[in-house]
């Protein structure tokens, strides 16, 4: 009894620590001390489960020190955890303007993460799936078979399967698994082979995304937002979904 | 037949002997003496086979305005350790008719049964006429490091190196084609490097293009010419020089025989290269100079961004209608030849009402060197008000060939775009406590510190579907459905036909086992219970007994299970009961009953 009151009483400090530091944090941007609550906001999420309202406010913080970059980069990570996070997404195209980073087509996947909570897509999708799955055994029951409840089955089935698929296809945090920002200050070179003098293929400006397809020593080997693929050195390159 | 005479017949014979075992892969080249001509000015077309004995080669090429016919043959053999190689070499006399541009066609040359075929070739006719002279050294051979140089034999030069610039005038920008070229004595052999080393204080040199290798004859002598094609750039104006261009080389030069020795083996024909000095060298080119004027400034267009060379534009739009926010690319094409690495981007004029980014731009190369090409530069656009045009756009470069700027220029494309911009509505706020984990339907601008911030969203890096308890729950609803599946499929194969025979024989098997450990008192109506199952006659004994007489037993066998069933009702309804079986008798039933049990199962 006494250890199940001790470990409530730590797990109730860690939290009060947390929410401390994030109010520390929102107190300094408030005084304009944009430095330190950028380091108060990254030692929180340090502690935290990922939030899109912390990303989203480091972004500002270090938006207001110049850091256009930097912002941007946990603006888009704000995006990955809430699509719908428009003062992100708002945030994020100002930061892209003063990067210089021409905005990107709105592709159908960013349409529909806009409007429908992924989460809840998908689980409505497996719930249907499951729930076709079972309707359409049921017709082979005892007592007869019943056609009815088969074709009910298939159409649940199969609209929550496409409902799965829609979140799966559509998550962010699937679709931008291998997605990193160029943070190095002028930006990167997409270059023909993995070798310092090779052909320039194309400028990637500081800010830009690049798809990573795989790594050869301090190279990797991507596409940038054009459709390019190219070699591009390792450093300055930062992961979107920060590593676990 | 003399001492001397023998002797070199049998060295000649040893030598033969060797070459089928050293001869080199076979190698066709072709090669001109010269690439520009008069008319009547006959020049050398050269085909040198390598690696074979002899060839059948054409003996007239059909050109028109060309007289191209086969003058002579001569073979080179070049022994290096103990390995021959030998270079056969076809020569045409190509006489010019008239003036004009020419190009001989590739042609076949077969070798063993093998065909080759050569790569065609130009030649340039002037007018008039001109006395027929052998081709000089290029003008910038360069002179050799002393010592490193064999002495000039009646051969020509061993190597020498010739720098080519397509101008000598030039403007500051402007991209000038040059080409390197390493002449080596085709008696020679060796590797030479990848790549010259080229450049300098004041210009800037493009990447080199592959080696091209090609003959040439040059003062009566074949050379393997290996040239480098580059471009240079002058940032500076004023007299540039342009310092020498070098090829590292790892070459067999040819040497002589042993001091003393020289008279002996001049008696004998020895093959070329039996004596060789290996040397690396370096191969230079001599320093040459232009001059560099600067770009005029009277007429300089206020958005010249510093393209020299001559160009086309033309420009797209897509897609061609875009809805509120949607950006519009607009993409501009700059082709032709010029610097195009140090060329700004086109500007845009009229694009009051759009929002547009600096422009993301790529080149596509059509030569080896990047000065003939397209760049393309995209132009993001949103509009600020709804827009039916795009705005124009409008490039400006300087032309070296006339002297003069000169402006191309876009006329707006039609396009249907709605307005819509990136500074989103602005929402108040609640300052104070943060309210995560809630929708986001409030839109605050990033700029104002002092605003809640209003997210929801996932609280994971992890998606729905990698998640362990969303993996968890789906496979325990896929172990559930299974086992239902299994469960129905079971039981509809136990009410099937196929089920139920199963079922029978399992039960007629379970009564004949049941047999043997019936003790006596039941043991006659379990055996008359597995006859009944066995003939499926039910709990008849009419029925029992009709299919006993219909089945295919033996007559004994039949009236031995009439017996059992008999001995059944004895056992069951007599007075006083039966006597319990004998162990004689239960070994006769039992018998009967296996043979029972053998033919049906069958």
């Amino acid at each position: 009894m006494k250890n199940r009151l001790a470990l409530v009483f730590f797990l109730a400090l860690g939290a009060f620590a947390r929410a401390d530091l994030l109010s520390d944090a929102r107190a300094r941007f408030q005084d304009g001390e944009y430095d330190q609550a950028a380091k108060l906001f990254e030692q929180s999420l340090e502690k935290s489960p990922p939030s899109a309202a912390v990303f989203y406010e480091l972004g500002r913080a270090l938006n207001k020190t110049g850091q256009e970059a930097r912002s941007a980069l946990n603006f888009r990570r704000a995006l990955i955890l809430d699509p719908r996070f428009a003062p992100a997404r708002s945030a994020l195209q100002e930061a892209n303007v003063a990067l210089g980073i021409p905005p990107v087509k709105q592709g159908w996947r960013t349409r529909v993460v806009e409007r429908i909570p992924l989460d809840a897509l998908g689980l409505a999708g497996t719930v249907l799936f499951w729930a076709g799955a079972f309707a359409g055994l049921s017709a082979f029951f005892p007592r007869g078979f019943r056609g009815g409840r088969l074709v009910a089955g298939i159409l649940s089935l199969l609209l929550g399967l496409s409902l799965v698929l829609a979140a799966w296809l559509c998550d962010p945090r699937i679709s931008l698994a291998n997605t990193a920002v160029v943070l190095t200050n002028g930006g990167s070179s997409l270059r023909s082979s993995p070798a310092d003098q090779s052909e320039k293929l194309a400028s990637l400006p500081q800010g830009s995304t690049i798809d990573i397809l795989s790594q050869r020593g301090r190279w990797f080997y991507g596409q940038a937002p054009g459709g390019t693929k190219g070699w591009f050195l390792t450093e300055g390159i930062v992961p979107l979904i920060p590593p676990p | 037949m003399t001492g001397n005479t023998m002797k070199r017949v049998f060295v000649s014979l040893a030598l033969s002997a060797l070459l089928p075992v050293g001869l080199h892969a076979q190698e066709v080249a072709v090669g001109l003496s010269a690439n520009q001509a008069q008319v009547g000015e006959p020049v050398q077309l050269m085909v040198t086979v390598r690696g074979a004995r002899g060839a059948d080669v054409p003996q007239t090429l059909e050109v028109k305005g060309l007289r191209i016919n086969l003058a002579g043959r001569s073979t080179q053999f070049e022994m290096r350790n103990l390995k021959m190689s030998s270079t056969l070499t076809y020569t045409y006399l190509v006489v010019p008719q008239f003036e004009g541009e020419f190009t001989i066609p590739s042609f076949d040359v077969r070798i063993e049964g093998k065909t080759f075929r050569t790569q065609a070739m130009r030649l340039s006719v002037g007018g008039g006429t001109r006395v027929p002279q052998t081709p000089a050294l290029p003008q910038n051979t360069a002179p050799l490091p002393p010592g490193q140089l064999p002495p000039p034999t009646e051969e020509g030069e061993p190597f020498f190196a010739d720098l080519v610039l397509s101008k000598r005038k030039v403007y500051v920008g402007e991209v000038v084609p040059v080409e390197l070229r390493f002449y080596f004595n085709s008696r020679i052999g060796g590797q030479v490097g990848e790549r010259p080393n080229f450049g300098g204080e004041g210009l800037t040199v493009q990447k080199f293009s592959n080696a091209a290798k090609r003959e040439q004859v040059v003062n009566g002598a074949n050379y393997v010419v290996f040239s480098f094609q580059s471009a240079i750039t002058a940032v500076k104006s004023g007299t540039l020089q342009i310092p020498e261009a070098s090829l590292e080389a790892r070459l067999q030069l040819p040497g002589r025989a042993p001091q003393g020795m020289g008279d002996f083996f001049n008696n004998f024909p020895l093959p070329q290269g039996m004596f060789t000095d290996n040397r690396e060298v370096t191969i230079k080119t001599k320093p040459a100079q232009i001059e560099v004027l600067p770009l005029p400034k009277e007429g300089r267009p206020e958005d010249f961004s510093g393209a020299v060379g001559r160009f086309a534009m033309e420009a797209t739009v897509s897609p061609k209608k875009a809805s509120s926010g949607e950006p519009v690319n607009l993409k501009v094409a700059v082709s032709g030849q010029g610097n195009f690495e140090g060329m700004g981007a086109p500007v845009l004029t009229g694009d009051e009402g759009w929002r547009s980014y600096p422009p993301s731009d790529k080149f596509q190369s059509t030569d080896s060197i990047g000065f003939t090409g397209e760049k393309t530069y995209e132009f993001a656009l949103i509009a600020r008000q709804d827009q039916t045009r795009t705005p124009g756009v409008r490039f400006s470069y300087f032309d070296p060939a006339t002297g003069k700027y000169s402006e191309l220029v876009q006329e707006p494309l039609a396009v249907d775009a709605k307005a819509g911009g990136t500074t989103p509505p602005v929402a108040s706020g609640t300052p104070g406590t943060p309210q995560a984990g809630k929708p986001a339907p409030s839109v605050a601008p990033a700029s104002t510190p002092d605003v809640t911030v209003m997210a929801g969203g996932a609280t994971s890096w992890t998606s729905l579907f990698s998640r362990r308890e969303f993996l968890i729950a789906n496979a325990s609803l896929a172990i559930a459905w299974l086992a239902v599946v299994l469960v129905l499929t079971m039981r509809k194969f136990t009410e099937s036909r196929a089920g139920r025979e199963l079922a029978r024989k399992k039960v007629v098997r379970d009564a004949f086992a049941g047999l043997k450990d019936a003790g006596p008192p039941d043991f006659y109506e379990k055996a008359r219970d597995y006859i009944y199952l066995r003939l499926d006659a039910g709990a008849d004994d009419l029925a029992a007994a009709a299919k006993i007489d219909s089945s295919a037993l033996s007559p004994e066998a039949k009236a031995s299970l009439h017996q059992v069933i008999e001995r059944h009702g004895e056992t069951k309804y007599a007075a006083g009961g039966s006597p319990p079986p004998s162990v004689e008798e239960r070994q006769s039933v039992m018998s009967i009953l296996k043979e029972l049990e053998a033919r049906y199962e069958k």
